[in-house]
């Protein structure tokens, strides 16, 4: 019985093997979208990266690589230059003409999904993971991602604390922000970290200052694409004056985060900032355990 | 009238201008061909000589010579159908957008990038078809309702079109900015970079269409040069002199409606090149249509082509869309040459 085991074992190991000799791992990536760049590095990849898009921002070393524009308007030529094996992306990349250029010359393709859901990231994470000859690695960034907001939610729920009721604002030098409403990745970020998001609208819109003071939120999380801290309140306070006496000021309830956190999909970088939303909403929360941090 | 050597020699000069463009845009491009493999490629397609290196064969043959003709065909589209505007309005102002193709194309565009985003989802592969298909769509319908309300007792009213033409575009800005209004980031910046035009993505699949357009205008229009010049002394003298102005009328806006609605269904909006060619022509051969169309063509598609060059090195291996080029190289060339010809 154990022989058969064993011989399966080697049959299996050898067939896998054969399969890595007939289909080498691209060595070389163009990486166009910003979650996906993020797991690239984040598992390891980014020697592998020879190019990536206006979007992929973070880490700041992806910077010294040569941009190939934005992800929805990729040139074949431009792509081509930089003799990449693989172009990852999300389906947000384009445009298919160019996909399809790029395919018949031998660029592989692959097309990650940007939709903010666990289960997406899983089999996203899955893909690369078999692209980079990591699987391992994905699998237990998948596992530890899913835990800790597993223990998250496990301990907000603990708590007596009613949610708090919170807006997320998308600003420009503080200028007529966009507020994060129904199915967005802002909105799965906030109830995620405990909130209760206001906005009832579908997408991002704008709301009118007055509006947004109506509203009455208890926190606002304001990501801006120029300015942070203090330097970002005061633009967003000078703009709209009927905010500056309403209860979330006065608390000085205003949150900056980053707006790259928010482009193309759940990036590696959510659950730290969950867990730091999270403690701000809910000054009570245990510290989390030391394997889920 | 401009002695016929010197015209000779002018047009000898664009179509060597045309033919460089052409090499050029053929030649060069982000990824370094050597010369000897841009010339056997370009053999190795013609059927003439043993096929070329695999990445030769597909960078000229699939990526650069597409690209290079719908420069070409844009370009020349572009400029003929703006003489034509300019003549017909009597206007130096009058582009191919006055009569509401653009504006209508844009339309069209903007109501399949931002409707598909929200309330459908169609394969990416036939995505760009429809909305090529809805932007010569959206140009031929506000074009004909300009037109049609141009219309009163059997006279078409250029007055009346080109205030229509204005309100039309109005309301067309008005539905755009709805969907501007809807529509989410990514679709923004889909849109934004459709409104700048680009010939980035070039594929013969949807070249063939605009080739057809492009050479039924090239052709049609130029016979039309004579009735372009009567009407240069104004509409009733162009009628006395024996010319049938309202079916001129029909067909000059019928071509302008197919050829820039083909060109931007093909390429998105590309600007100045309809308004800035034929002014420059017009300061080089003069005012006589029999050779500022032709004169137009050529250099309408040279412009296009150079234009695209620098949208496709400049940025590479991104790379910038060519409505930003067009205005930035035709801009001031345009005012340098305006400046000039006042002395």
């Amino acid at each position: 019985m154990r022989r058969e085991y064993t011989l399966a074992g080697l049959c299996a190991g050898l067939l896998l093997s054969l399969d890595a000799l007939a289909e080498p791992l691209p060595q070389r990536w163009v990486s166009a979208g910003g979650a996906a760049t993020e797991w690239v590095v984040e598992l390891g990849g980014e020697p592998r990266l020879v190019g990536v898009d206006t979007t992929s921002q973070h880490p700041a070393s992806l910077q010294a690589l040569p941009s190939v524009g934005y992800q929805r308007q990729l040139s074949a030529e431009g792509v081509l230059t930089l003799t990449p094996d693989l172009l990852l992306g999300t389906e947000e990349m384009g445009p298919p003409p160019v996909l399809d250029q790029l395919r018949s010359a031998g660029v592989r393709i692959e097309q990650l999904s940007a939709a903010s859901d666990l289960a997406a990231l899983e089999d996203n994470l899955q893909r690369l993971g078999a692209l980079l000859g990591e699987p391992q690695r994905a699998q237990a960034a998948v596992d530890d991602f899913r835990q800790r907001l597993d223990e998250l939610q496990r301990q907000i729920a603990a708590l007596p604390a009613e949610a708090p009721g919170v807006l997320l604002l998308i600003g420009q030098g503080g200028s007529n922000p966009l507020v994060a409403g129904r199915g967005t990745v802002a909105e799965w970020l906030l109830q995620r970290a405990g909130a209760r998001n206001l906005a009832q609208h579908e997408g991002y819109k704008t709301l009118s200052s007055e509006a947004l003071a109506a509203l009455d939120a208890d926190w606002l999380v304001v990501t801006d694409r120029q300015l942070r801290g203090a330097e970002m309140q005061q633009a967003l306070l000078a703009q709209n004056p009927a905010l500056a006496s309403s209860r979330v000021v006065r608390e000085g309830h205003l949150l900056s985060l980053d707006p790259t956190l928010l482009t193309g999909g759940l990036g590696p970088r959510l659950p730290a900032t969950l867990e730091q939303l999270a403690r701000t909403f809910y000054p009570d929360l245990q510290p989390l355990s030391a394997d889920a941090r | 009238m401009m002695p016929s050597q010197v015209a000779r020699w002018l047009f000898a000069a664009l179509a060597g201008l045309l033919l460089l463009s052409i090499w050029l845009s053929l030649a060069l491009g982000p990824v370094n061909l050597p010369l000897a493999d841009t010339l056997h490629a370009l053999f190795g397609l013609s059927g003439l000589g043993a096929p070329a290196s695999p990445q030769a064969e597909l960078i000229v043959g699939q990526i650069r010579l597409p690209r290079t003709l719908l420069g070409l065909m844009v370009g020349a589209v572009l400029a003929l159908t703006g003489v034509a505007m300019q003549g017909l309005f009597r206007n130096p102002l009058a582009d191919p957008g006055l009569i509401g193709v653009a504006s209508g194309a844009a339309l069209g565009a903007a109501l399949v990038i931002v409707g598909m985003s929200r309330w459908m989802t169609l394969p990416a592969a036939i995505e760009p078809y429809v909305l090529s298909a809805a932007a010569f769509a959206g140009g031929l319908l506000v074009t004909g309702l300009v037109y049609r309300l141009g219309r009163r007792d059997g006279q078409t009213q250029v007055a009346t079109m080109l205030l229509a033409g204005v309100a039309l575009t109005a309301l067309a800005g008005a539905v755009i900015g709805l969907m501007t209004y809807l529509a989410d980031d990514a679709t923004l910046r889909a849109l934004t970079f459709w409104n700048l035009g680009s010939l980035n993505g070039a594929s013969y699949a949807r070249l063939w269409p605009l080739l057809l357009v492009a050479l039924g205008v090239a052709l049609w229009l130029p016979r039309r040069a004579d009735v372009l010049n009567a009407l240069l002394l104004g509409e009733s003298e162009a009628r006395h002199l024996g010319f049938d102005i309202e079916q001129v009328k029909r067909e000059l806006i019928l071509c302008t409606a197919l050829g820039v609605g083909a060109a931007v269904a093909a390429a998105g909006l590309i600007g100045f090149v309809g308004l800035v060619v034929p002014h420059l022509m017009r300061l080089l051969v003069g005012p006589d249509h029999r050779l500022l169309l032709p004169a137009s063509a050529l250099a309408g598609g040279a412009l296009l082509l150079f234009a695209d060059l620098a949208a496709r090195l400049l940025v590479a291996p991104a790379e910038m869309p060519i409505g930003i080029v067009t205005a930035l190289i035709g801009a001031p060339f345009f005012l340098y040459l305006l400046i000039r010809s006042r002395h």
